[in-house]
């Protein structure tokens, strides 16, 4: 039986490609079919200009994503490439609502707020610094202490209530998060004091972010719904780090204290 | 913890007290879908709210859609600086509609 595009999971994938060594990886999705030469190609030429491309299937076929950008570092190029496996010919309003998420997350990476991570890097930096509190992630509950955590650490630190809120509604996106998508296992919210940093790292071993799950229905019309989460997230700290894949979910939060 | 209270009438009022996050998302639905049972128009106020987070807005933009769209209008006031802040960050005002919000 042929599978058809409405029930094919749409997909984000983020690879890297470094200049010095001419070589391009895969940091989220899955590796296998990746177009390397043509990737590594729009890597160099977005490098060259010094711009930040993106292109659609429409422009160019032979890059296999619905949408592909091309975000040009020093030594590095970022590919954040999004597949939708053709809903957009199936459910017009998910599709752009999808997209619409997927392109801001690519717009927080151009502007590097985001960065995508691989296992190895995210676990580097959920070690640096002391550790100030770690709690569980079990249940909604857990969600008002992860919160508590955040407003004490602050406030013991003469931070101003607007950016003591805005941290706690951030760790609390993320907790929710670990809840709501995280497979069922739970994860775990530890602080951590990085410099003049306050960092959350929120951690899940679920089965990944499913970048379907992003919208919801409602009143006829899809909207954003995990992404909320992230958008807030995105908006109020300045660095966001995100590792995911098949054995969980790491987010570090970041924010100047 | 969320507290509410339903002021009965033609049009019905929720008061909201506490924080709305995924821990008291289900009374929040619970309690609007009991009030709006059978009226053509409710008002939720928001004076007592503390904290609301994407789940909370989420399920609200949801509800105010969802409802807009069976001829039932939900109308919102009394949102505190703390809930004010978070539906400007989601533009909620341009999904709901400005026609949702009382007062303001």
């Amino acid at each position: 039986m042929s599978t058809r595009p409405e029930d094919t999971p749409a997909t984000l994938q983020v690879m890297r490609y470094d200049a010095r060594r001419g070589t391009l990886s895969v940091i989220v999705g899955d590796p296998a079919d990746v177009p390397r030469e043509i990737l590594a190609r729009r890597a160099v030429e977005a490098m060259r200009a010094r711009s930040f491309i993106c292109h659609t299937t429409d422009d160019d076929a032979q890059l296999g994503a619905d949408e592909i950008c091309f975000i040009p570092r020093a030594d590095r190029c970022e590919i954040v490439s999004i597949h939708t496996n053709g809903w957009h010919r199936h459910h017009g309003d998910h599709r752009r609502s999808l997209v619409e998420i997927l392109n801001d997350l690519a717009a927080a990476v151009a502007r590097g707020t985001l960065s995508f991570l691989d296992g190895e890097e995210i676990a580097a930096l959920a070690a640096e610094g002391t550790e100030l509190f770690a709690c569980t992630i079990d249940g909604p509950a857990s969600l008002r202490q992860a919160r508590a955590a955040v407003a004490q650490v602050l406030e013991q630190h003469g931070v101003g209530q607007d950016t003591r809120r805005r941290m706690e509604l951030c760790v609390s996106e993320a907790t929710t998060n670990v809840l709501v998508h995280g497979g069922g296992g739970g994860g775990t919210m530890r602080l951590r004091l990085v410099g003049d940093r306050l960092r959350a790292v929120v951690a899940d071993s679920g089965p990944g972010l499913n970048f379907m799950n992003w919208t919801e229905e409602a009143g006829g019309v899809y909207q954003p719904s995990m992404g909320y989460g992230y958008k807030i997230i995105l908006d109020n700290l300045a660095r966001v780090y995100l590792h995911t894949g098949s054995e969980g979910t790491t987010l570090v939060l970041d924010r100047t204290i | 913890m969320l507290h509410t209270r339903i002021e009965p009438g033609e049009i019905p009022v929720i008061h909201l007290e506490g924080e709305i996050d995924l821990d008291s998302v289900e009374t929040f639905r619970w309690v609007i879908s009991d009030a709006i049972r059978g009226a053509s128009e409710a008002v939720v106020d928001f004076t007592g709210v503390t904290f609301i987070d994407s789940s909370g807005t989420g399920l609200l933009v949801r509800f105010c859609l969802d409802y807009k769209a069976q001829g039932v209008q939900l109308r919102l006031r009394n949102i505190p600086p703390v809930v004010d802040d978070v539906f400007s960050m989601l533009k909620v005002r341009a999904l709901v509609g400005d026609d949702a919000f009382l007062d303001q």
